[in-house]
């Protein structure tokens, strides 16, 4: 990480030698690979955004289209490379980590201004993280990733353009926060516990009837308008601190406009319609799409595999309430069985109109940590599935259905989001595969965005479920961990009381094992020794499929021809946010 | 307030002989029967069963029943059709195989249903060797026809069955509350305009929530025929109750009452005849409510679940652009939602024009 | 006649009471809870839900909530807190309020203004080939869904290459000043919302308005009239025409809050800034306040529209008399 730091004061050292560009400045390149080429300045994009924002304070409320918007507003001290998804300086130019892992020193950009023109210094960092970020009752701060082991991680301003990080034990995912984003002090000051309020009170900065000028940030963009429901209008930055490859200051764009469209069908027609200038598309909206551009329509669609995005998950209880289920899905010969029976080409075909790939385990199969498992998804083969089933003693009945050892049928819920064009077809495409082996399926749909919850109380069977991809392992620490918060297919490893011991006796060998190995890994400072670990890891979840991997589904997009250097984004994830380089041709 | 004047029942014979003079009505009754008649033999009419996938024959266009052969007038047949997707669109494209003509032929085994109790494997129609889709596939490659076949015992019987409910509930209460007056008529009536001032759709709509998501499809299908009803049956209380006021000073219900007769009774037996006409229009008219309710819940994923079927969820699938411009059959379901509303409604209306009943 | 009115306004207080507590309960039985959907975030731990359910009082029993939120409103007229948007009920309801009811008028003035002098035509002249036509287009209107009309509407739209797919105005419009150029735009994106919206209702209107008129035209004043020389003109116009519109005026009263309530759907598909897609997210939610107070507000509509239609009828008609 630190060696990626060098490279780039290399860098900007050589392009500040050959170009006039401000040492303070960062130059946006090494993307002709992605396609990106030297843009023109002016222009205006079009975006939707799939509702309302709830607030235009991004650490008030935990919203989609509030992140959405905001990571044009913006920037934290690291982010992503558009290409690598390694962490590389944003508002601090260069860091340094101590070699006990505990100590991070980050440098700050000089001469980065707040968009009302003052200057961005140490102090806000401080604000940010101290006041904002830890504060337990800010309902979108983050206090948990700051109490390593325990205790409070501190922040310290060194001078006005250093800060200083310092963690009770070495917690390599830090790094990974500093991509959060830096809030302007001399605004928030007054809803701040510093500031005299109450830490509840930091919910009520900017709602969004407060006056536009007031929302500032760093980013490529700032606020102009906002008509409820309806629209957000954003203007160019004069001041940002980013140039393209030449040296010409970034974003290309003038304004971005976000349309408030909540329909999924309402954003298609918009965008057919050239009200909008980009859309993310799901696979199945693929086909008439790109068909619509073979027919000379003036846009195209562009599907690029990704970091970022969920790839789902078949889940079955450990802990099912029958407990004659709870043992067979205990049992690693059964899930292995089902593993045989997912088909999982059909799913990418039909599913995803092909646009999937074999899934990873834990881990984007594009990840630099990614460790190639697929090996061990074997092939779909329904004989060998119910080969496998005859061997755990569930012997066909009269009435083609298998029966358990208590004579009981083989049977169990499949509980899945019906309000997704991606749930309801697997649903079925599983059950109709199982049925064929004897084991039936019965179908529960519920809405999408109570599943997770649903698995988090236990009262269900088995479950399609996906969970994002992270560049860095460790943030997926709570789901992949036994014992975590959201490790919900074996509850009863779920520690006592919150934040205590896990319930060891509970695992078996192989969650242990994965426990261990996560414990380790974050605490862990050298790269090559986690991704041993983490390699580790992903092997073990691939042969004991706590979950099965069903396939990893690309991003799919569309643009108008009138724009350039279109990178794919999800445009959710702080700190990879490719817009500033789009340009209007 | 002016109270509902009572309605004048025509004799049911005589409003018979008028209805029949209606086309529009008897046309539609006509169709009404057939859609039933459907609905009760679907599984033997529909070629496949509700879930049987083809998934090689997804989204396949109806196919076309030939009747000439090399110029000769032959039995129905079809030719199989071959998908072919395009390797950059994805888009599917399907092609008759002109090599092997496969005759329809009719009581053709596919698989097992049970119809009144009897286990039958025998379809009205069906093909050897190929398959049949005379309204194409869906997403899965399941028989479109089957579906909306099955289907429509979901969406023709929420209606029956919603009436059924409200109308109990309706006359009951509304002839109680009418028969009797005084303080229990009152809170009745306070408890009916409560009801009346909530806005329909929303209420529906937050009840439809409450329904336990891990219920399964079938009391899932029940839940929503009670939400819809007991939202449907306040109206029809306040007028049956109008009605009733109306009618108790009508002689023969005084003699009913001197010779002690319970009063239920007299409700039941001696009023409710009266108002037969009166509610067997109300009824026609209040059931396309019950299929529209269902379908608009469908369209927001609160109606009933797969596995079941019901022509809101199918039409689901044909809500979206990609669906109108490449899957256009999709749109079926939406075309037997309207045709079967047109239907009760002209019914409906020519049976309000026959009994006279102007005020409905 | 000032008495009636007092007596009613009074009686909807303790009906919008019962309506409040029968919503609030309904909406305490929908499974799960306003904080299902942060769980899956990593910044979204057990202490995090505990601090904001204290911050919101949901760890307060639901009677307790209820009373808490009606002491609010009698006391301080606050309608409850979203927790969705972070904001005051009230601010949020009338951000919305104003494109609302402006579309709810024009839709219900547009339906009487079709559906009137269809009704009329079509009990003049029941027998044209005209007159069959727009009966069937009305049973047609009545038989769609609303939100597949919209859509095909829409895609109608899109297959001859227009923009106006939604919304009220192109994105450039949006917020800006009034001018001529606006008005044309928004115009442009009116009709379909109000062609969806106002079909079904212009198809009920016109057949009640054509059975009344037909009822009016053979009643025995009409007869009369006729029979005393009146000019075929007079007689449908100043004495059938508008006894028939009479019972109709009631039905007006019931539209207002039933065209705030019930055009969500087609507000979802064609992407409306209205109140309607606002009250199905809260209620998908369980936004509990928000969806409370919006039913509490439609139903307040529908008892002012009903008074109104009364009062009205009263004016129009002077047979009626309240005591």
């Amino acid at each position: 990480m630190r060696r990626l730091a060098w490279l780039w004061i290399f860098v900007v050292a050589v392009v500040g030698l050959v170009l006039p560009v401000s040492a303070a400045d960062k130059p946006v390149r090494g993307y002709e690979s992605l396609g990106v080429v030297a843009g023109k300045q002016g222009g205006r994009l079009t975006m939707i955004l799939g509702d309302s924002p709830p607030s235009f304070f991004y650490y008030g409320v935990i919203d989609s289209n509030l992140q959405a918007l905001s990571q044009h507003l913006y920037d934290g001290l690291v982010e992503y490379n558009y290409r690598t998804y390694e962490l590389e300086p944003a508002l601090a130019e260069k860091w340094t980590i101590s070699k006990d892992g505990r100590l991070y020193t980050f440098y700050l950009r000089r001469d980065v201004k707040w968009q009302d023109g003052r200057d961005f210094t140490a102090d806000d960092v401080v604000f940010t993280f101290d006041q904002i970020v830890t504060n337990p009752e800010a309902r979108a701060g983050d206090a948990g990733a700051f109490m390593v082991g325990g205790q409070r991680v501190r922040f310290e301003k060194v001078d006005t353009y250093t800060v200083r990080l310092t963690l009770p034990r070495a917690a390599p995912a830090t790094l990974q926060y500093m991509r959060l984003y830096i809030m302007p002090k001399h605004k928030l000051l007054p809803h701040s516990v510093e500031g005299g309020a109450k830490p509840v009170d930091i919910n009520s900065a900017w709602p969004t009837t407060v006056d536009p000028r007031e929302v500032i940030g760093t980013g490529p963009f700032r606020l102009q308008a906002y008509v409820p429901g309806q629209k957000v209008t954003l203007v160019r930055n004069p001041r940002y601190w980013k140039t393209d490859a030449g040296g010409m200051r970034l974003p290309y764009l003038n304004q971005i406009e976000l349309l408030i469209v909540r329909d999924p069908e309402q954003q298609v027609a918009q965008f057919l319609a050239g009200n909008v200038g980009q859309l993310n598309l799901s696979g199945a909206q693929f086909p008439d799409l790109k068909s619509r551009q073979q027919a000379g329509a003036p846009f195209k669609v562009i599907s690029s595999r990704t970091l970022f995005g969920s790839p789902p998950h078949l889940a079955f209880n450990f802990d099912a309430r029958n407990p004659e289920l709870a043992r067979l899905f205990s049992d690693l010969r059964w899930r292995q069985a089902m593993q045989m029976a997912v088909n999982r080409q059909r799913i990418i075909d039909d599913v995803y109109n092909g646009l999937a790939e074999l899934p990873g385990h834990g881990v984007a199969p594009i990840s630099s940590w990614y460790f190639d498992t697929r090996s061990f998804l074997g092939k779909f083969d329904l004989q060998g599935a119910a080969r496998a089933l005859d061997e755990l003693g569930l012997r066909t009945g009269p009435d083609g259905v298998r029966q358990l050892q208590s004579g009981r049928p083989l049977e169990f819920t499949l509980t899945y989001g019906t309000d997704s064009a991606v749930w309801p077809p697997i649903a079925t495409i599983l059950q109709n595969d199982l049925k064929q082996i004897g084991v039936k399926v019965n179908l529960q749909g519920i809405l999408s965005r109570t599943l997770l919850s649903t698995g988090l109380s236990g009262n269900y069977e088995a479950l399609l479920l996906a969970f994002g991809d992270q560049p860095d392992p460790e943030l997926r620490k709570p789901i992949w961990q036994p014992g975590g918060a959201l490790y919900y297919w074996h509850r009863t490893t779920q520690p006592a009381t919150p934040g205590g011991e896990p319930n060891f006796a509970a695992m078996q060998p192989w969650e242990r094992q994965v426990y261990d190995i996560w414990e380790t890994g974050g605490t862990t400072v050298s790269r090559p020794q986690r991704k041993a670990l983490y390699d580790k890891w992903q092997v073990l979840f691939a042969q004991n499929l706590p979950v099965i991997m069903i396939a990893k589904p690309m991003a799919v997009g569309a643009i108008q021809n009138r724009y350039g250097n279109y990178l794919y984004s999800l445009g959710v994830i702080p700190g990879y946010n490719p817009v500033p380089l789009i340009f209007q041709k | 307030m002016t109270e509902a004047v009572p309605a004048v029942p025509s004799p049911p014979s005589s409003v018979w002989r008028r209805f029949r003079r209606s086309g529009p009505g008897v046309i539609s009754a006509g169709i009404l029967l057939l859609l039933y008649a459907a609905a009760l033999l679907a599984p033997f009419l529909a070629p496949y069963s509700l879930v049987e996938q083809h998934p090689d024959l997804i989204h396949q266009p109806p196919q076309r029943v030939h009747i000439i052969r090399d110029g000769r007038l032959v039995r129905p047949f079809i030719y199989p059709m071959v998908r072919k997707r395009d390797p950059i669109t994805f888009v599917a494209s399907f092609a008759e195989d002109r090599s092997r003509p496969l005759p329809i032929q009719l009581f053709e085994r596919g698989d097992t249903y049970s119809l009144f109790g009897a286990r039958m494997d025998r379809h009205l129609f069906g093909v050897k060797g190929g398959t049949l889709f005379l309204l194409g596939t869906d997403a899965f490659g399941r028989c479109l026809l089957s579906r909306i076949l099955v289907g429509s015992q979901v969406s023709l019987t929420v209606g029956v069955v919603g009436v059924a409910i409200s109308f109990a509930i309706g006359i009951i209460v509304g002839g109680v509350s009418g028969y009797y007056a005084g303080v229990l008529d009152t809170l009745i009536q306070r408890l009916i305009e409560i009801l009346l001032s909530i806005p329909r759709l929303p209420i529906l709509l937050a009840l439809a929530t409450v329904i336990p998501a891990a219920w399964p499809s079938g009391y899932v299908y029940v839940g929503i025929v009670a939400v819809l009803s007991l939202i449907g049956w306040a109206g029809l209380a306040r007028v049956i109750r109008g009605q009733v006021i109306a009618m108790r000073q009508l002689e023969y219900v005084t003699a009913a009452r001197a010779s002690g007769l319970r009063d239920l009774r007299i409700i039941l037996r001696h009023i409710m005849p009266n108002l037969s006409s009166y509610l067997i229009v109300t009824a026609t008219l209040a059931l396309p409510g019950y299929i529209l309710g269902e379908s608009a819940l469908s369209f927001l994923g609160l109606g009933v679940k797969e596995p079941m079927a019901s022509w809101g969820l199918l039409l689901r699938d044909a809500q979206n652009f990609r669906a109108l411009r490449l899957y256009p059959w999709l749109l079926a379901p939406g075309a037997l939602i309207v045709i079967s509303v047109m239907a009760f409604n002209f019914v409906g209306d020519a049976l309000r024009d026959a009994a006279d009943l102007q005020s409905v | 006649m000032l008495w009636f009115v007092a007596r009613r306004v009074l009686l909807m207080v303790p009906a919008l009471l019962a309506i409040s507590a029968l919503v609030f309960a309904v909406i305490q039985l929908q499974p799960g809870g306003f904080l299902t959907q942060y769980l899956e975030d990593p910044r979204f731990s057990p202490q995090t839900v505990e601090t904001i359910k204290r911050q919101f009082g949901l760890d307060q029993p639901p009677h307790i909530q209820y009373l808490r939120w009606i002491q609010g409103i009698v006391t301080r007229g606050d309608f409850g807190y979203s927790f969705l948007n972070g904001r005051p009920v009230g601010s949020l309801i009338w951000e919305r309020l104003g494109w609302t009811v402006f579309l709810a008028v024009l839709t219900i003035a547009c339906t009487w203004l079709i559906a009137i002098p269809l009704g009329i035509y079509t009990a003049l002249r029941p027998r044209g080939t005209a007159a069959t036509i727009v009966n069937l287009v009305s049973y047609l209107g009545q038989a769609m869904p609303d939100f597949l009309l919209a859509l095909l509407l829409i895609a109608l739209v899109l297959s001859r290459g227009g923009a106006n797919v939604g919304g009220l105005f192109s994105p450039d419009y949006i917020g800006a000043p009034w001018n001529w150029a606006r008005l044309r735009d928004m115009v442009a994106h009116l009709w379909i919302p109000i062609a969806a919206i106002s079909l079904e209702g212009v198809a009920g209107l016109m057949r009640q308005m054509r059975a009344q008129l037909l009822d009016v035209l053979g009643a025995d004043y009409v007869r009369t009239a006729r029979a005393k020389g009146a000019p075929e003109r007079t007689v449908v116009w100043k004495h059938a025409v508008r006894n028939a519109i009479n019972p109709l005026i009631s039905l007006a009263g019931l539209s207002l809050p039933t065209l705030i309530s019930s055009t969500i759907l087609v507000s979802i598909v064609l992407n409306l800034p209205t109140i309607g897609p606002f009250l199905y997210d809260s209620l998908l939610n369980k936004d509990q306040y928000v969806v409370t107070t919006l039913l509490l507000f439609s139903s307040l509509l529908l008892m002012v529209g009903n008074l109104l239609a009364d009062l009205a009828l009263a004016w129009m008609d002077p047979r009626i008399r309240y005591q």
